[in-house]
């Protein structure tokens, strides 16, 4: 009688832990991570080439979490993937874990997609116009923390028209101001449209015009 | 007798090995980056010698690496040699500096920090609002009948330029002065000139 109430106790045992372990979304894996940086919306990730995952850009702080709506299951592959960058940014995994976008599920306890969003930047320059190779020394600058540009000697052996850009990229909302810091033996340069702010496209404007002193 | 002998020459083999290994004999890159450097001068040490002299570059940062490669295990104590810190600086300090190499070393920062000096000038004639002046990066609005300002500071040795990048309503604004580098005292000459839209 006794071991007739035991085995009934013991299935129940058995059905209750098996519940709790099988079953329900227990062995899911939700397709999850965060974007750094992202400042501009637009950003439309897909996982396996799935359904698009629109993500925006936080309120506040600088990172934003993500999760797709469809979880996998243990040992599916994801591969998460960018369909279409932020407006005036380009966005990658991130240095610290250069691996997150793809894996499979399950090897680690839990998905961590991690994506890093970068203002794009674009050269600032234009064309060189009236130097001779006797006109050496011109140096240009944008502002103070980009150092400067010198003319090859082969650019301005050529004798005619050339086109330059500066030294270091400007990132897109970042104003750019272009000055002639030295002037070339015997020619004295201006610029034109020496300032401006950085849209989406290289700068190829910043005209400098070189007359004889 | 003879194992003795052995023994002996066994063990000046290995004094050898041992001594061949150390040194600058290694395979290790001990190196890493710098910034703040724009001006000739900085000298760096390890252990007290194998000096290297850092290259400034336009933008003050760049990496380097001592000539001589090291070897697993040794140890390294990068310096910055006393009295070698480039005119244009406040200070230099490294960074990571010291250990036993286990692979290439690249981690060592080095950052000098640059002397600063104020940027700013006189305004004359401006009667409209939304003047927009900038030097590179760094801007300033500037409001209706104002007759100064002030950029950020800018670094002993760095250029500048200013320009407007927004006319103020109705006005034109032309800049003198606008551009140099900076030397040991502020720059305060620049002189902006507003009148009737152009």
């Amino acid at each position: 009688m006794k071991s007739n109430l035991i085995r009934p106790a013991g299935a129940l045992v058995l059905a209750l832990a098996l519940a709790s372990c099988g079953g329900g979304d227990d062995d899911k894996f939700t397709v999850q991570g965060s974007v750094e940086g992202l400042q501009y919306g637009g950003l439309v990730l897909q996982n396996n080439g799935g359904k698009d995952l629109a993500v925006n850009p936080p309120a506040t702080g600088t990172s934003v979490s993500f999760a797709f709506p469809d979880k996998i299951e243990y040992g599916d592959v994801y591969n998460v993937t960018i369909k279409t960058p932020p407006a005036h940014q380009t966005c990658g995994a991130s240095n610290l874990a250069p691996a997150s976008l793809s894996d499979t599920a399950g090897r680690l306890a839990a998905i961590d997609v991690r994506i890093v969003c970068d203002l794009n930047a674009k050269p600032v320059g234009g064309t060189i116009t009236g130097l001779t190779k006797d006109n050496t020394g011109l140096v240009l600058a944008n502002g103070s923390n980009t150092g400067t540009y010198t003319p090859t000697l082969e650019a301005i052996t050529a004798d005619k028209p050339f086109l330059y850009s500066l030294p270091v990229q400007v990132q897109y909302g970042v104003t750019y101001s272009v000055t002639v810091i030295t002037q070339p033996v015997g020619r004295f340069c201006t610029v034109a449209n020496a300032a401006g702010t950085m849209g989406d496209a290289e700068i190829t404007n910043v005209n400098v015009t070189c007359v004889p002193r | 007798m003879k194992s003795s002998y052995l023994r002996a020459g066994a063990a000046l083999a290995c004094a050898l090995t041992l001594s061949a290994c150390g040194g600058s004999d290694g395979n290790m890159l001990l190196g890493g980056a710098f910034s703040g450097v724009t001006k000739t001068g900085l000298v760096l040490t390890n252990n007290g010698g194998s000096e290297l002299t850092i290259n400034p570059t336009g933008t003050g940062s760049g990496e380097f690496y001592f000539p001589g490669l090291v070897d697993t295990d040794d140890s390294y104590n990068v310096q910055i040699k006393p009295g070698s810190i480039p005119s244009n600086a406040e200070k230099c300090e490294a960074f990571y500096n010291t250990g036993r190499v286990v692979y290439d070393v690249t981690s060592i920062r080095i950052v000098c920090t640059l002397k600063k000096h104020a940027l700013k000038g006189t305004i004359t004639g401006l009667t409209g609002a939304n003047l927009v002046l900038v030097n590179g990066s760094d801007r300033v609005a500037v409001a209706a009948g104002a007759t100064s300002f002030t950029l950020t500071d800018v670094s002993e040795d760095a250029p500048y330029g200013v320009n407007v990048l927004t006319q103020p309503d109705n006005q034109t604004c032309t800049v003198a002065n606008g551009s140099g580098t900076m030397g040991a005292n502020d720059v305060t000459n620049v002189a902006v000139t507003c009148g009737p839209r152009t």
